[in-house]
């Protein structure tokens, strides 16, 4: 069976194209839709099962990022938003795209309360855009996202990532298992005195195979932009509806990787071939499977 | 009335803790918080609709609503906010969401107000807003606690332009003047009625003489606007004179005698090879990516507006130059952006006043590096284009005038449905139609301006802010829905010179064109003719469409919120013709506008600078002073930057800014624009501005090499390489530095031609100079050094080829490619030691070749594991930064015939340092011959060891990490 994905763009969304790129690559037939052309025909949503919106700037982040696509979302679409999470579907909003879910409400939506504000994902607490790869952890939730791969190693670039919430929110969503992804840390690989550089470290992260990884505590770099508990994505209460920080899609092809050139050069020695796809794929072909779709998968 | 809406941020805020810390470091401990402001010019009486649209921008877990009284405890406030007619982003998204959610369609101003709490004087917080905003652009008020509340907040400010509607009319401007009048009005303007000058026109008397003959010749007095068009046209900036005039026996000029031949040389010897497919005619040059695909590059400057106000104008460099992305043929895709700063010390605070008595003081050197930084941060992060490739580079002598570059590299199919996507030309009958933004007083003059050196007369107007959001509209519109359907026959920028020129350029295709000025949309009234013509307000191109496509084009357009406005049509008279309101204020023959310029025959004379060779110490202790090399400005990491530019967005990045486990940044990188398809572009610069002190000709040639170098080090071939050229310089009316630029342009013939990499495009600034007063009212002028960029774009057909510059294993072998020789001239290391010297570094370009190619053939066979130029710094230092990027520790054997401190630092050019798994030694050393120098091995002990020399790699690390860390 073949599923859609429509991948919303317009007015400073910059991702649709990679981002259906990787639904493709996973199996979807995949469509890249103007948010204008959606909002004058809604009734699309009722032909596709996956809706993503992807990262970008919409709105060049005036006022607070996601704040005024979500507006215009509202005001154009909402009726049928409602209707398109009430079916048997997946959301996926991927920075600019998890800004936008969290300020629209349909995340995390505690208690199916879909368009009620519960999370703000706001200034980095360095207060600078941030590009550089991270380690997030799959904690215990129930999202069809995230049936297959528990650590995954993948990009981050964003000024307004830091997801901030009243305790009780944070202690509900943890307790409903709404919390999906979690910045980490490696644990086991803290070498001292002359050899602590960031070159060595990495180094030994390298050598070991079962390499240990701990939540990241708010340290930076592994925590990029000071989000509480370390939170980089959260779902709705189903699960079908999921918000997170980084770019899967910038993360799907071994040859996007930061370390790409140790992979291929490691590789190259043991005369190994080197692995195509990377960890980001894995949650394109986790909604894949979700519908049962078999990933002949268009090759990079 | 107006009305201020007030958002108070309850929860932490990155952005008030990072300016406390800030604070902190200048000695003040103050907590702060932070009110952002939205003025809407008419009230919204009805608190629900004031509710339902803040509800758009108010998130109620970290925000509210301010009410008088839940401001808390604070001492100060300080509100920066916008002047009249300053692009204001943030309002206009404001004022979208009002039409959107209460169908209320009006200005709206944003502005900030921070809250201080601390032991404060009046001065203190003076000086506090004085680092929070730029008086040309922004306004800051101050109000204590007490007066803050007894005022009920801060005072209602609507920064509305109003500028009034009359004498809205082309003057008549006599020219049969005295010739010392005609001076005057080429230098600081036309007069106006009240004796004021509109603002320098950058027009020598020569010029104005010709203007002036032509007009007798026409027997009528000029209008304005035709003055105008013709300075905009003529200008350094547009017509590149002094590129384009005789020099001493250079009949045709340096830029066709040298530059132009070489690439139509390079073509020719390559014959069925040639890469080239679109060059020097274009927006953009473009070269072969494949059989389906070209890819297209081009760099641009953008230094006076950025020494004015250094956001503005780098954020307005970076969306400039992508729209000569878009204006490439019929429209090329962004697919990578890159930057170059050059920059004085921002740890160094220069007393120069742009006015006699301390008045228009220039900016620090600090405020300039944070300004151009974040402005292609802002421009390059918002457009979804990414930024991985760039250099900061540092010398006081920019303190004046720092130089902006800014490229944009794109991609467009060779064949768009049965045309080839590199060609473009406006019919006769064709409509003449702007997209984009509205017209307003931005960068009046900019054009003109830009060829003149900056001083007190350097006008404010020429300072204006990108809006990358609009621009990202059409640019989408244009690329991903319109293009391919084949509805105009044209498309151009509106950059320097605004309508006059991409109107001016477009007509040239027809021979001609009629334009109704009156049809132009404003952003205010007000408007002199002559302004709405030159203005270069920001986010505009200009297309050329066939009436019947008009309708279709315009729908389209507004589907994705794209304005779009019919202005005039493309004839065949002959004549650029204007019209305001039914009356004619242009009628001039497209052949005086574009060929009536006239020619100066330029003079040169050459000194070769420098002082003899200085008699160093060698080093006591080597350790130290590697580590003290490692930390110098332009050899430490410039991470900083680099994370904070997005380089991974469109999914194409392989190898990025920062290499290796221990993040070095990198002079060269790889990129896959093609999801589908395994080519990669390599992307890479050069420059040696120091050089220039001694000989500008092995400055030209070292920038050459290195930026070759660098690309063929990342794994290019180099017969799939092309470069681009950009000449910063300074004082170009004079003799010795006019010599300095030919013996510049002869070296970058000689060894582009013998390494067969063709210019594709190029740029030039010729009066990079600062003219004002010290503390003490001296007057002083600063000139950069001249200073030139080579910017190289090729393509490697599998990016498994790619080479990264960190070393992967312990055990591997370690090589220096090349010769190094007794060439510490203007070297870093001799800067050290505030030196100069003689033996500047000279371009072996036969036996670099040799090597390239070699390199070439390994990368193929894939011999080779890591790979780093020896550039600034020299070999010390190149293996310094392997060690850092990998971690791993090198023990080496030094054999060399001159003294180990000239071997380690000197800056001989065509040099490589490479790393190779053991097992390709054999192959490697016959490839390489006499060129492979072995040094020694990788080890796991993070130490560099040279002759017993000892040096830990976090030692090097933290000396190579923190110099820059804190900006």
């Amino acid at each position: 069976m073949t599923a859609k994905s429509l991948i919303l763009t317009g007015y400073g969304i910059n991702s649709e194209e990679e981002t259906s790129f990787a639904f493709e690559t996973a199996g979807f037939q995949s469509i890249v839709r103007h948010i204008n052309d959606l909002a004058e025909n809604p009734d699309e949503l009722n032909d596709v099962q996956v809706l993503c919106i992807p990262g970008g700037f919409s709105y060049g982040d005036d006022t607070g990022s996601g704040n005024a696509f979500a507006q215009k979302m509202r005001l154009t679409l909402w009726d049928h938003l409602q209707k398109f999470v009430a079916r048997d579907t997946l959301t996926l909003g991927i920075c600019n795209g998890c800004q936008i879910v969290a300020n629209l409400g349909l995340a995390p939506a505690i208690d199916k309360k879909y368009g009620e504000r519960f999370v703000a994902v706001t200034h980095n607490l360095t207060a600078r855009y941030q590009c550089r790869w991270v380690d997030v952890a799959v904690q215990d939730t129930n999202s069809p996202w995230l049936t297959k791969g528990t650590k995954l190693h993948i990009p981050v670039a964003h000024g307004e990532g830091r997801f901030m919430m009243a305790d009780t929110t944070l202690k509900t969503i943890q307790d409903m298992k709404q919390i999906a992804l979690r910045f980490v840390k490696p644990s086991s690989c803290h070498p001292e005195g002359a050899q602590a550089t960031e070159g060595s470290r990495e180094i030994l992260r390298y050598a070991q195979d079962d390499i240990k990884w701990e939540n990241a505590k708010g340290e930076f770099p592994f925590n990029p932009n000071g989000a509480t508990d370390d939170i980089a994505g959260i779902t709705d209460p189903t699960g079908r509806v999921l918000a997170l920080m980084p770019h899967p899609e910038r993360g799907m092809f071994t040859w996007q990787r930061d370390d790409y050139a140790r992979l291929k050069d490691k590789a190259q020695r043991e005369g190994k071939p080197l692995p195509e796809s990377a960890d980001g794929l894995q949650i394109f072909e986790n909604a894949a499977e979700y519908f049962g779709i078999k990933a002949e998968k268009k090759r990079a | 009335m107006s009305q201020r809406i007030e958002v108070i941020t309850i929860a932490e805020d990155g952005r008030a803790e990072v300016l406390e810390a800030n604070l902190a470091r200048s000695g003040k401990s103050v907590s702060a918080k932070i009110v952002d402001v939205y003025t809407v010019e008419h009230d919204i009486e009805n608190p629900a609709n004031v509710a339902a649209l803040s509800r758009s921008f108010v998130n109620p877990v970290t925000q509210k609503l301010l009410t008088r009284g839940d401001e808390g405890d604070f001492d100060w406030a300080v509100e920066i906010g916008f002047l009249p007619g300053v692009t204001d982003n943030i309002g206009h998204t404001v004022s979208e969401l009002s039409a959107l959610t209460l169908n209320d369609n009006q200005p709206v101003y944003s502005s900030q107000v921070i809250l201080l709490k601390g032991r404060l004087d009046e001065r203190d917080v003076k000086n506090i807003a004085a680092t929070l905003h730029n008086p040309l652009i922004q306004r800051a008020a101050i109000k204590d606690a007490a007066s803050y509340k007894k005022d009920g907040g801060m005072d209602v400010v609507v920064p509305k332009v109003r500028l009034s509607n009359d004498h809205l009319v082309a003057d008549d401007i006599d020219l049969n003047i005295p010739d010392e009048d005609l001076a005057a009005i080429g230098k600081d303007g036309i007069r106006n009625a009240d004796g004021t000058r509109r603002g320098p026109l950058g027009m020598s008397l020569l010029y104005m003489k010709a203007v002036q003959d032509y007009f007798k010749k026409l027997g009528r007095p000029a209008k304005d606007i035709e003055i105008e068009t013709l300075a905009q046209t003529w200008s350094e900036h547009c017509k590149h004179t002094i590129f384009a005039s005789p020099i001493d026996d250079v009949k045709d000029g340096l830029y066709k005698h040298y530059i132009k031949r070489a690439t139509q040389d390079i073509r020719a010897a390559k014959g069925k090879n040639d890469i080239c497919v679109s060059v020097f005619k274009d927006n953009s040059g473009g070269i072969v990516f494949d059989d389906e695909w070209l890819i297209t590059d081009k760099v641009e400057t953008h230094n006076s507006p950025s020494a004015l106000d250094p956001f503005g104008g780098a954020i307005t460099g970076i969306v400039g130059v992508n729209r000569d992305c878009l204006g490439f043929g019929k429209g090329a895709k962004p697919v990578l952006n890159r930057y170059g700063f050059c920059l004085a010390d921002p740890n160094s605070n220069p007393d120069f006043y742009r006015g006699k008595g301390k008045v228009n003081k220039a900016l620090s050197p600090a405020t300039i590096m944070k300004g151009v930084i974040h402005g292609v941060n802002h421009g390059g992060n918002c457009s979804g284009i990414p930024t991985p490739q760039g250099f900061l580079y540092f010398d006081d002598r920019y303190a004046g005038k720092p130089l902006v570059f800014a490229g944009t590299v794109g991609v467009i199919p060779r064949d768009i449905n049965g045309q080839k996507g590199h060609e473009k030309k406006a019919q006769v009958g064709d409509l003449i139609v702007m997209i984009g933004g509205k017209v307003g007083r931005d960068g009046i003059h900019g054009a003109t301006f830009s060829s003149v050196a900056l001083d007190e007369g350097s006008p404010a107007t020429a300072v204006q802010i990108g809006d990358p959001i609009t621009q990202k509209k059409f640019s989408d519109a244009i690329i991903k829905d319109i293009r391919d359907l084949g509805l105009y026959n044209a498309i151009t920028d509106n950059g320097a010179g605004g309508l006059s020129s991409s109107v001016g350029e477009m007509g040239g295709d027809t021979n001609g064109f009629t334009v109704e000025l009156d049809k132009v949309p404003l952003k205010y009234p007000g408007m002199q003719p002559w302004e709405i013509w030159i203005s270069e307000s920001q986010e505009r191109m200009t297309l050329a469409v066939p009436p019947k496509n008009i309708e279709k084009l315009q729908s389209l357009l507004e589907k994705r919120g794209v304005e779009s406005w019919v202005i005039g049509a493309f004839t065949d008279s002959g004549k650029c013709h204007v019209t305001w309101h039914g009356e004619t204020v242009m009628d001039i023959d497209m052949d005086f506008l574009h060929d009536g310029v006239p020619e100066t025959p330029l003079k040169t004379t050459f000194t070769r600078g420098g002082e003899a060779e200085p008699e160093l110490e060698a080093p006591a202790d080597y350790s130290k002073t590697l580590i003290a090399m490692m930390s110098r400005l332009n050899i430490c990491s410039k991470e900083f930057v680099a994370t904070q530019y997005d380089h991974n967005v469109q999914g194409s990045a392989v190898l990025g800014p920062l290499q290796g486990p221990g993040r070095v940044f990198a002079e060269a990188t790889v990129s896959r624009p093609v999801l589908n398809n395994p080519r990669g572009v390599v992307l890479s610069q050069g420059l040696a501005p120091l050089y220039s002190d001694i000989d500008t000709y092995h400055m030209a040639a070292a920038s050459l090499d290195i930026a070759v170098r660098n690309a063929v080090a990342a794994g290019c071939p180099i017969y799939h390489l092309a470069i681009l050229d950009n000449f910063c310089w300074c004082s170009s009316e004079e003799p010795e530095r006019l010599g300095q630029l030919k013996r510049a342009c002869e070296a970058i013939y000689d060894f582009a031609v013998l390494y067969g990499t063709p210019f594709i495009s190029g740029k030039d600034s010729m009066f990079n100079d600062f003219k004002g007063y010290d503390g003490n009212d001296n007057p002083v002028k600063i000139s950069i050094p001249p200073t030139l960029l080579v910017s190289g774009i090729g393509v490697v057909e599998h990016v498994d080829q790619a080479v990264s510059l960190d070393p992967k294993m312990a055990g591997d072998l370690v090589y220096v490619l090349g010769k190094t020789r007794d060439e510490l001239g203007a070297s870093e290391y001799y800067a050290m030691h505030g030196k100069t010297g003689s033996n500047v570094p000279e371009t072996h370009g036969k036996g670099n070749l040799a090597l390239y190619k070699a390199i070439g053939k390994a990368n193929k066979n894939r011999w080779i594991a890591s790979a780093l130029p020896v550039t600034l710094g020299g070999l010390g230092v190149a293996l310094a930064k392997k060690c850092i990027a990998s971690g791993l520790g090198m023990d080496l054997r030094i054999l060399s015939a001159i003294r180990l401190d000239k071997f380690l630092f000197s800056e001989s050019t065509g040099r490589v340092v490479i790393t190779i798994d053991p097992k390709h030694k054999q192959d490697v050393e016959f490839l390489f011959g006499d060129d492979a120098h072995f040094l020694g091995t990788i080890t796991e002990r993070p130490v560099l060891s040279f002759d017993g020399i000892e040096t830990t790699i976090a030692d090097l690390e933290t000396a190579y990490k923190y110099p820059l860390e804190d900006f």
